[in-house]
């Protein structure tokens, strides 16, 4: 193994200060490459955002795509933002249990992301509309809704004001920064 | 400048990514002359994470990692995180950044996650411009990481070591190679790691990331919340038998374990790469 | 029109405030002797129950053993709040978690852990201990404490017959009355003496919370990694807040008081202030990046 010719080196062949200058690599570039500027029909920024929709929404799978390769790109990915929210609202996973991953997944499949924070923040409020947010959970959203201000747009804000929340049936007093539960 | 680069984090042997759920383990580890933060993490104003200073009053070397910059995404990199990254770097004395080759986000869209890039030449060119347009704002020379990719892209134009030697040839930029992501890669699609170490330019190498996964159907997926396997370790063997890196680091994103076991594998790194351990 | 006693109200108003004052003040001074604690302390080689002991009293103690013994799978919540054993006593086990464990293998509901005869008599040994090392006030001091707040007791009396015969007389109470209002509060204030850590062993928990702020729990701390010792030191120095962030459902079930940990006044835990594991994804900016974790890791 260790006779094989490092292509790298090989095909560099000069030192990497003068490889930098030299560019473009025009020389194995072939004449016309594929490629339009601009946003055009196959350009990569259409590419790009096609597959970025397809990967955060039900999309069929983009064109020429391994069906099975992308399909799990998407469930892992639903699976690493589940931990995310799960690590920014411990309490929001906790209060749903095993059934977490799943309802997560199912909630957020058609969702892209906002950051963890606020992707939890719409899921909690979306449950509570719903009726089915539990218990532990209510406790974590009264104490975020005390905490911050937030549009459901934006990203929250810290409240400067004092705030009183009633989440199914959590009390929570925020005063100068600090939460109180009063009733939990 | 690539070999600056290459220098930056010389002999700092092995290290671990520095993350605010095990900030005390890493604090706690005697030899530890190297490791890294999520560099969005790091604020140009206002208090560095929990733990951060310290190390630095120590003399540990922080390099700010960039896992938002979309730098192979079709649009130029927002300055705004380009300024953020420089910030970052300031603050931390940092001898280099890194960031990855992949795009996060397209058409105002959030991922979530780090995808791979078309390996067309539109691809390179997308990508080495937004390189340089960061290059202008940093003080100091970027490396960049080729990532683990579950699928990809159908009409490839370049295989994947002319693609990244193409793009650190046109910028100048180190490489910060993953060994879990070269495993991933060839066992995924197939193919010999070896194959792609050998095509690599490992003089180019700033420093390596280490990290475990697991397989679910049939994949393998570079999740950093799995210990290290032993084919990885086996990797790191094989590279350093080629090229011995400036620095290795051990990545772990989640399912913490108890800190016995973190230690046994910061010390397989070592035994892995014949370095000093860091854990004693 | 006499003067009440033959003091002018203003002349009497300003001894009656004075004196208030002078009580505060010495009261003040007083305690700062009593409660000073030796010199130098060391509270390095306590063991976290004792510093939860320490900073928060008996239900923090308790929080703390069961925060230690939750990471070590010894105990978990069965129906109606009781504990139940799950597992093992982790090695070097201190009286107070094997009085929980043997309350854990007898079914009592976790709100009732204080009243337990075996958590009570391991409680009374941490105290003990404790005093003997000097760092809490001890009951004697407290009482002696107490003592000003009797005197301030004394001199509200004294204002308040005042009142009674100034009203009786209509004369104008207006002022005085204020003053009896303040005087009480005053009184009651410097009665409740609940002072448990003395000032030197308060200074020396500040410094080992400092030393110890990646067991915060807006750090979201790996307690796998830190251990039955880090998990409980975290409950120790900040809170029932680190029980819940140890194991939600769990701190809940066995209805631990909830603090919560948002607060943003003491760098607590609001988004955007601590960038999570991978990539920041809090509030400052949007969603995406991180590395690992998913199908393609970076």
């Amino acid at each position: 193994m260790n006779a094989r010719p490092t292509v790298g080196a090989a095909a560099t062949g000069m030192p990497s200060a003068t490889a930098a200058e030299a560019s473009p690599n025009t020389a194995a570039r072939p004449p016309g490459h594929a490629g339009q500027p601009g946003g055009g029909p196959g350009s990569l920024a259409t590419r790009q955002a096609g597959l970025v929709e397809a990967l955060t929404s039900r999309n069929p799978v983009p064109d020429g795509f391994d069906a099975f390769r992308f399909e799990a790109a998407r469930v892992a990915l639903l699976r690493k933002r589940a931990g995310e929210v799960s690590r920014q609202w411990p309490m929001l996973a906790a209060g749903l249990g095993d059934g977490w991953h799943t309802m997560f997944a199912e909630w957020a499949a058609t969702r892209p992301t906002q950051g963890s924070l606020r992707d939890g923040w719409d899921l909690a409020r979306d449950l509570l509309a719903r009726d089915a947010l539990p218990r532990l959970a209510a406790l974590e959203l009264a104490e975020r809704e005390a905490a911050m201000r937030y549009d459901g747009a934006s990203s929250p804000k810290p409240r400067r004001t004092p705030a009183l929340r009633f989440v199914a049936g959590a009390v929570v007093l925020q005063v100068a920064g600090r939460v109180r539960h009063l009733r939990s | 400048m690539a070999e600056a680069v290459a220098n930056a984090v010389s002999g700092y042997g092995v290290g671990i990514g520095w993350r605010p759920e095990i900030a005390g383990f890493v604090a706690g580890l005697p030899g530890l002359r190297f490791t890294e933060v999520v560099a969005e993490s790091v604020h140009a104003d206002g208090d560095l994470p929990a733990g951060l200073a310290a190390l630095l009053d120590r003399g540990v070397t922080v390099v700010p990692h960039g896992v938002r910059l979309s730098l192979g995404g079709a649009d130029p990199v927002e300055p705004a995180r380009v300024r953020q990254l420089a910030a970052a770097a300031e603050r931390l004395h940092a001898p280099l950044v890194s960031e990855h080759i992949a795009f996060v986000r397209a058409a105002g869209i959030e991922a979530g996650h780090l995808l791979p890039l078309p390996r067309s030449w539109e691809a390179v060119d997308a990508m080495v411009a937004n390189v340089k347009r960061v290059q202008a704002e940093l003080p100091v020379p970027i490396a960049l990481e080729p990532i683990a990719a579950l699928f990809d892209w159908p009409d490839d134009e370049l295989d994947e070591a002319r693609f990244i030697t193409e793009i650190l040839d046109r910028t100048g930029a180190g490489l910060l190679l993953d060994i879990a992501n070269v495993y991933a890669n060839a066992r995924n699609r197939g193919t010999d790691p070896l194959t792609l170490l050998d095509s690599l330019p490992l003089d180019r190498v700033a420093y390596v990331h280490v990290a475990g996964g697991a397989e679910h159907g049939g994949l393998y997926h570079d999740t950093h919340t799995s210990p290290v396997p032993q084919p990885v370790l086996d990797l790191v063997t094989e590279l350093c038998a080629r090229h011995r890196p400036p620095a290795l680091l051990l990545e772990r994103d989640g399912d913490y374990p108890p800190a016995r076991a973190l230690t046994a594998e910061l010390d397989a790194i070592a035994a892995a790469a014949g370095s000093p351990r860091v854990t004693a | 029109m006499t003067n009440t006693w033959g003091i002018p109200g203003t002349t009497f108003l300003a001894y009656y405030i004075g004196t208030m004052a002078a009580i505060v003040v010495l009261a003040a001074i007083h305690r700062r002797i009593l409660f000073r604690g030796p010199r130098d302390v060391h509270v390095d080689n306590l063991n976290p129950q004792q510093v939860a002991y320490l900073s928060g009293g008996e239900r923090l103690a308790v929080y703390a053993a069961m925060g230690g013994l939750r990471t070590a799978g010894t105990i978990g919540t069965g129906p109606g709040g009781t504990l139940v054993e799950t597992g093992p006593l982790p090695p070097g086990a201190t009286a107070l978690d094997n009085a929980l464990d043997n309350a854990a293998r007898r079914g009592v509901r976790a709100r009732e852990l204080h009243d337990d005869f075996m958590v009570v008599s391991a409680l009374d040994q941490i105290r003990d201990g404790l005093e003997r090392l000097g760092l809490t006030v001890s009951p004697a001091q407290r009482r002696e404490a107490r003592i000003w707040g009797f005197v301030a007791g004394a001199v509200t009396l004294i204002g308040a017959a005042r009142l009674v015969i100034g009203v009786a007389n209509d004369k104008p109470v207006g002022y005085l009355f204020v003053c009896l209002v303040v005087s009480v509060v005053i009184t009651i204030a410097l009665l409740r003496v609940k002072r448990r850590a003395t000032n030197s062993a308060v200074r020396a928990l500040r410094t080992l919370r400092r030393s110890h702020d990646h067991l915060k729990p807006s750090q979201s701390p790996a307690y796998a990694t830190y251990g039955v010792a880090g998990s409980a030191m975290g409950v120790a120095l900040f809170g029932s807040a680190s029980l819940y962030a140890i194991d939600p459902a769990f701190a809940a079930e066995a209805e631990v008081t909830r603090v919560a940990a948002y607060g943003y006044g003491d760098g607590g835990a609001t988004a955007g202030a601590t960038g999570s594991a991978s990539g920041c994804s809090t509030g400052s900016c949007g969603g995406g990046g991180g590395c690992g974790g998913g199908g393609c890791g970076g």
